[in-house]
C-alpha cells in the first residue's frame, strides 16, 4: 500500500486579484483607451473643457444608476425609475413655476414624494412577494400615466439661478457632478463598511440564506427601492434644472439606460456582487463613449451599435471573469 | 399712391431683408407655385422689424459649422437634412467642415451633442431644438460663450440665439384654423391633430391655431391628440378619437401632413365613405395630398418647405461675414387647396392636383427643391465632412 504525500508547494499562492478590482481595472482602461483614441482624432478631445463637459454629462445617468445599483444587488431591478423621473420632474417645476420663494419647498416635497413611491415599490415587493420586475413594471405604467394626466405638454418653469445645479461651475469643475460624485462616496462607504451594506450583498447573494441567517430582509428590500425612489427625485431635479422645465417624458430613456452603467460597472443582474463605483465608473465610461463617438462624427445608429457591443464586450468580460 | 407705397415697402424690404440668398428660396417641386417674397413680412403690420447685428462674429473662412440635429426619424427631416448637406455642399469653397450630430429625440442627448460640438470648436452652430424649453439653457449659455447659434424649424423658448428660420409656423396654424373656421361657417366640431408635444412647430402652429378658434363660439375643439409627427400613432390616436366621437367630427386640424395619411386611414377603416370624410389641413407630403383626392376629402396644404435647411446654410455664411439678419428668418410656404374649397381668405397658389405626384411614394416630400430625381433612400451628398 502506498501513501501518496502531497509536497506543499515550494512556492505561497500567487494573490489573485481581487474580481472587484479586476473589473473596475477593466473599466478604467476602456475609459484610458477612448481618451487616447480620442486625442488621435482631435486635438480637442483631450482638453480640460472637453473633458469636464464630459464629467457634467455624466451626472444624470449617474444619479440613476446609483439607485439602480442598489436594487440590483440585493437581485432586484426598479423599472419604474423612467416614470418616475417623469412625474417628478413635472410636478417640480409645474409647482414650482418659476416662483424663487417655491423652490425648496417643492424640492423637499419631491425628495419626500420619490421616497414614498420608492416605499411603496418596496412594500409591494415583500408583501405581495412578486418579482420586483413586475412590481416596479406595474407602478411605472401607473407613474407615467399620472405624469401624462398632469401635463401633456412640458410644464412650469424655475426662476433664473436654478440651473446652477446642472450648469454650474466652481473653480470650472461642474457643481451637479461633484454633488454626485460624493453621493457615491457615502454610497460606497455605506456598502463597504455598514452591516447594512454588507447585508444587501447578502441577500442579493442567496436570498433564502439571509433569512435563515435572521438578516433583516424585508427591511432593507424596502430600504434599497426607497433609496432609489429618492435618487430618482433628485435625477428629476437636476433634470429640471439642465432643461429649465419639467418634461412628461423626460425619464422615458431612463428606464433601461439606468442598467447599463451598472452591468458595465461590473454588478452582476443576478445580485449579490459588484459594487457602487463600478456603477459611476460605467457611467463615467458611457459619457465619454458619446462624446468620443461624437467627436468621430458617427451617426446616432452607429452610436447605438456601439454602445451595445461595448456592454457586450464588458459583460462577457466580467463572466470570464467568474468562471476563472 | 397706394401703389407708390407698396413699391417703396417691397424696395425696403427687399434692400433690407432679402439681399442674398435665403428668403425666396422655397418653391415646391412640382410647380412653381408663389414667387413673391414671404408673405409673413410683407404683412406685418409693424413699422420696423427686428434686425441682428452679426458685426462680432465676423470670421475669414474656411468654417467649421455644427449642426445640432434634434432627430430624424420622420421623412421630413430626412429631406431637410439631405437639405443642408446639399447647401454645405454647394460652398465647399468656404466650409470646411459641417459637424453633424442627431440627438435621436432625446432631450438629454441634444444638450450633450450641443456642448459637445462647442467643445469641438465650431465657428457656428446650427440648432433644431427637440423640445423648445429643454435646449434654452444650454443654447443661451453656447451663446454666452460667442459662438453664434442659428435655431432651424424648432426653436428654443427665449430669444437667445442670432436668427430662426422656419417657414411661419404660426401663420400656417392660423391660415388652417382659418379655413377650417370658414368652411364650416363658424359652426361645427374641430379635433386638433398635434404632432410631438412640447416641440415648437407643434406648439407654434397649435397655440394660434386655438386662438382663432376661440373667436367663433360655434366652434368647438373636441378633442387634442398627439402623433409624434407619426402616421402609425396618427392613426391609433384617430381611431380612438373616431370610436368615441363618430360622425360629430366636422374637421381635423393637423399640425402637418406627416400624421395625416394614418388619421384617413382611420376614418376609412371606421366605415366612412369617399365624400364623408372631414376636412383635413396637411403640409409638404405627398400621401395625403392623393388621399384627399381619392377619397374626395376636403383639405388646405400649406407647405412647410424642408429646403429652409439648405437656406441655413445660407444665412450662417451671412452671419459669419458680419451681415445683418431678420430676427426671424420665414421661407415661403405655398397654399393649396382642393377644387371648389377656397374660401374667402384662402386661394390656392397652384391646383392641388398638380400638387400631389402618383407616380412618388406617399411618404414623399412634395416640397423639397432637390429636383424630381431626388430619392431619399439614394440620395449622397459630398459635403465637406
Amino acid at each position: 500500500m502506498s501513501v501518496t504525500t502531497i509536497a506543499p508547494s515550494p512556492r505561497a499562492p500567487a494573490r489573485r486579484i481581487p474580481e472587484q478590482v479586476l473589473r473596475l481595472g477593466i473599466v478604467v482602461i476602456l475609459i484610458a483607451v477612448i481618451i487616447v483614441l480620442g486625442c488621435v482624432v482631435s486635438d480637442r478631445f483631450g482638453t480640460m473643457n472637453n473633458l469636464l463637459n464630459v464629467y457634467e454629462q455624466s451626472t444624470d445617468l449617474a444619479l440613476v444608476a446609483l439607485g439602480q445599483t442598489l436594487t440590483i444587488l440585493t437581485g432586484g431591478i426598479d423599472l419604474s425609475v423612467g416614470s418616475m423621473i417623469s412625474l417628478l420632474s413635472v410636478l417640480t417645476s409645474g409647482l414650482i413655476n418659476s416662483n424663487g420663494d417655491l423652490v425648496l419647498p417643492v424640492c423637499a416635497g419631491v425628495l419626500l414624494l420619490g421616497m414614498i413611491i420608492g416605499l411603496v415599490n418596496g412594500i409591494g415587493i415583500v408583501v405581495l412577494r412578486v418579482h420586483p420586475l413586475i412590481v416596479t413594471l406595474g407602478t411605472g405604467a401607473m407613474l407615467q400615466g399620472l405624469a401624462l394626466l398632469y401635463t401633456m405638454e412640458p410644464a412650469g418653469g424655475v426662476p433664473d439661478g436654478f440651473d446652477f445645479l446642472a450648469y454650474g461651475r466652481v473653480a470650472d469643475i461642474s457643481v451637479g457632478a461633484s454633488i454626485v460624485l460624493v453621493v457615491y462616496l457615502l454610497a460606497s462607504f455605506l456598502m463597504r463598511r455598514t452591516a447594512t451594506g454588507r447585508h444587501i450583498y447578502a441577500i442579493g447573494d442567496d436570498r433564502h440564506a439571509a433569512v435563515l441567517l435572521g438578516l433583516p430582509v424585508r427591511r432593507l428590500t424596502v430600504l434599497v427601492y426607497t433609496l432609489s425612489g429618492l435618487l430618482c427625485a433628485m435625477t428629476a431635479i437636476y433634470l429640471v434644472a439642465r432643461f429649465g422645465s419639467g418634461q412628461p417624458y423626460a425619464g422615458a430613456n431612463y428606464t433601461l439606460a439606468s442598467v447599463t452603467p451598472v452591468v458595465v460597472g461590473g454588478t452582476m443582474l443576478s445580485g449579490g456582487r459588484g459594487g457602487v463605483i463600478g456603477t459611476l465608473l460605467g457611467a463615467y465610461l458611457i459619457a465619454i463613449l458619446n462624446d468620443f463617438l461624437n467627436f468621430l462624427h458617427v451617426s446616432t445608429e452607429i452610436q447605438l451599435v456601439v454602445q451595445g457591443l461595448i456592454i457586450m464586450l464588458a459583460v462577457s468580460a466580467y463572466h470570464e471573469g467568474k468562471k476563472g | 399712391m397706394r401703389h407708390g407705397l407698396k413699391a417703396a415697402l417691397l424696395g425696403t424690404l427687399a434692400a433690407g431683408f432679402f439681399a442674398g440668398a435665403g428668403h425666396a428660396q422655397s418653391q415646391s417641386a412640382s410647380s412653381p407655385g408663389y414667387q413673391g417674397a414671404p408673405r409673413t413680412e410683407l404683412f406685418n403690420p409693424a413699422l420696423t422689424s427686428c434686425i441682428r447685428d452679426t458685426g462680432k462674429y465676423k470670421k475669414a473662412p474656411p468654417y467649421t459649422i455644427g449642426f445640432s440635429n434634434a432627430g430624424l426619424g420622420d421623412s421630413w427631416r430626412v429631406v431637410a437634412l439631405d437639405e443642408l448637406k446639399q447647401g454645405a455642399e454647394d460652398h465647399k469653397d468656404v466650409i470646411k467642415k459641417l459637424i453633424i450630430t442627431d440627438a435621436g429625440h432625446d432631450d438629454a442627448k441634444q444638450v450633450s451633442d450641443v456642448q459637445d460640438l462647442a467643445s469641438q470648436g465650431v465657428d457656428l452652430m446650427i440648432v433644431s431644438a427637440n423640445t423648445e424649453k429643454a435646449l434654452d439653457p444650454v443654447v443661451t449659455r453656447v451663446m454666452r460663450q460667442g459662438i453664434p447659434v442659428i435655431m432651424l424649424d424648432r426653436r428654443i423658448s427665449s430669444d437667445h440665439f442670432v436668427t430662426y428660420i422656419n417657414a411661419s409656423d404660426p401663420m400656417m396654424g392660423r391660415l388652417w384654423a382659418q379655413w377650417i373656421v370658414e368652411k364650416l361657417h363658424g359652426k361645427g366640431n374641430v379635433v386638433l391633430l398635434g404632432g410631438q408635444a412640447g416641440s415648437s412647430p407643434n406648439e407654434n402652429r397649435m397655440g394660434p391655431a386655438k386662438e382663432i378658434f376661440a373667436q367663433y363660439p360655434g366652434i368647438h375643439i373636441l378633442d387634442t391628440v398627439y402623433s409624434d409627427w407619426s402616421p402609425v400613432k396618427g392613426k391609433q390616436v384617430m381611431q380612438a378619437v373616431i370610436a368615441k366621437y363618430g360622425h360629430k367630427i366636422d374637421a381635423v386640424w393637423s399640425a402637418h401632413g406627416l400624421q395625416v395619411p394614418g388619421s384617413i386611414e382611420a376614418f376609412v377603416e371606421a366605415g366612412f365613405k369617399p365624400g364623408e370624410i372631414p376636412m383635413h389641413t396637411t403640409a409638404d407630403v405627398n400621401g395625403p395630398l392623393l388621399m384627399a383626392l381619392k377619397y374626395k376629402v376636403p383639405m388646405l396644404e400649406i407647405s412647410d418647405p424642408p429646403a429652409q435647411y439648405r437656406t441655413a446654410i445660407d444665412v450662417a455664411l451671412k452671419v459669419l461675414s458680419g451681415a445683418a439678419v431678420p430676427c426671424t428668418y420665414t421661407v415661403n410656404s405655398q397654399i393649396s387647396v382642393t377644387a371648389g374649397d377656397e374660401t374667402p381668405s384662402i386661394k390656392s397658389d397652384e391646383p392641388f392636383a398638380s400638387l400631389a405626384l402618383p407616380d412618388k411614394p406617399s411618404n414623399y416630400l412634395v416640397t423639397n427643391d432637390l429636383g424630381h430625381s431626388y430619392d431619399p433612400t439614394t440620395a449622397h451628398t459630398q459635403y465637406p465632412h
